[in-house]
């Protein structure tokens, strides 16, 4: 005896119409380009509300999650105080000279001021970025490429859309290492001071580039940031570095950022086919050091 | 040519977008902002690859006329942002592509924008050197 096919009842053909008209309607996003973000707070006139309270975590602590882009006084767009749409993204002024702020500009040792010198003339055509290599937090937060951050009571991960870089924190205030292997973003142990995330960082390795004049870090550099999301919109952090193997002194600048919204983190792989060295005919240069 | 370029949010998104997106690499170091050229191409290839685009073809107008160049772009994540996707220039396409000349005197240009000849619509190029047509003697200030 034969058995006639079974057939999908009504309301299972009406869930799966359903499903896919939600795919489809999906698919019409450009991939995740212009996908709402969630719980944005806005103006009546719709624009995103730059100074609405900062979201907190659930210790009460800001969450500092978001999309980030760099904030430029200098570009049109920026010096609104708009939030970025992922389509107006500007480096800040400190991508260039992070000392751009300070007065006589940074305080470096003899023996790095003429690779800064030579490093600024030939216009960084050595710079790691070009060759691929990741970028410091400290160079990453100037640069035109979004940070995401992803935050927890007990860990802050920026994800960085260049070369799917990633740079992890631990806000449970732990012990730094004592002997680190240089890393390329170091090992950083934060805590909190009121609403004030302070991160300690050490461990990075020599000669990393923390502008595009060439300025860098050391082994022996000790690098603290207060960060803040004063609002909705913004983020400040305050870096301090104490490197004394490439600056007589501390030195210490004010970076800021602007939140991202509608936009999402888009592959950005360098090696996939870098052209700059090939086309230029560079050779890499040695790491630097006194 | 039908316009099955772009969509129309997009296209008029990457229109509004005044504001310049540099992108990867040190570009005054390759490319001279000082040498601005404009050159109607037939597209031969795309490479729609990072960290930069690449568009190839030949001039097909003026004294350049069948030669061959290569055109730099933004990386697919800056155009993606802009309203392009990775088929909007096909070969055989006819643009005019609007940027700057190499240092090293080859026929390279880095694009600043892009029109396709057949609709006139236009695209900027995420160029490293910025989107915005430079005025005389200004230099990009932020190359990587």
């Amino acid at each position: 005896m034969t058995t006639a096919p079974r057939l999908p009842r009504p309301s299972a053909v009406l869930s799966l119409v359903s499903l896919l008209a939600l795919l489809c309607a999906g698919g019409l996003q450009a991939q995740w380009i212009g996908y709402p973000t969630a719980d944005v707070p806005r103006r009546s006139d719709g624009s995103v509300d730059m100074q609405a309270p900062a979201p907190r975590l659930p210790s009460g602590k800001p969450d500092l999650s978001g999309i980030w882009v760099p904030v430029n006084p200098n570009r049109r767009s920026n010096g609104e105080d708009v939030a970025s749409d992922g389509n107006d993204i500007a480096s800040s002024p400190h991508m260039a000279n992070i000392g751009a702020d300070l007065p006589g500009g940074l305080p470096y040792q003899e023996w790095l001021k003429p690779i800064v010198k030579q490093r600024t003339e030939n216009l960084a055509i050595d710079d790691p970025h070009i060759r691929c290599l990741p970028d410091n937090f400290l160079r990453a937060y100037g640069l035109p490429h979004m940070l995401k951050y992803v935050h927890t009571d007990g860990l802050w991960v920026t994800l960085n859309e260049m070369n799917a870089g990633y740079r992890q924190v631990f806000t449970d205030a732990r012990a730094l290492p004592e002997d680190p292997t240089p890393s390329w973003q170091g090992y950083s142990s934060a805590h909190w001071e009121g609403d004030t995330l302070v991160v300690d960082t050490i461990g990075v390795r020599d000669d990393t580039w923390i502008d595009w004049n060439g300025s860098v870090l050391t082994e022996a550099a000790r690098v603290r940031e207060k960060i803040s999301r004063p609002d909705y919109g913004h983020v400040v952090i305050e870096v301090t570095v104490d490197d004394p193997r490439a600056y007589t002194q501390p030195w210490t600048v004010t970076l800021r950022q602007r939140i991202a919204v509608d936009a999402e983190l888009i592959d950005e792989i360098c090696l996939e086919n870098e052209q700059f060295v090939r086309l230029m005919g560079l050779t890499p240069e040695p790491a630097a050091s006194p | 040519m039908k316009p099955s370029l772009f969509h129309l949010p997009a296209l008029v998104l990457g229109l509004l977008a005044a504001a310049a997106s540099e992108a990867h690499h040190s570009f005054p170091a390759q490319y001279d902002i000082d040498k601005p050229i404009t050159l109607t191409v037939t597209v031969s290839k795309v490479e729609w690859t990072n960290p930069h685009i690449f568009i190839y073809g030949e001039v097909s107008e003026g004294e350049r006329s069948g030669t061959a160049w290569a055109f730099e772009m933004g990386g697919p994540n800056t155009l993606l942002r802009k309203g392009w996707k990775r088929d909007s220039l096909k070969p055989a396409d006819v643009v005019v592509i609007e940027g700057s000349l190499a240092r090293d005197g080859s026929n390279l240009v880095n694009a600043r924008s892009v029109t396709l000849q057949a609709t006139g619509r236009k695209l900027f190029a995420g160029s490293s050197g910025g989107d915005e047509v430079p005025t005389a003697g200004q230099k990009p200030s932020t190359p990587p």
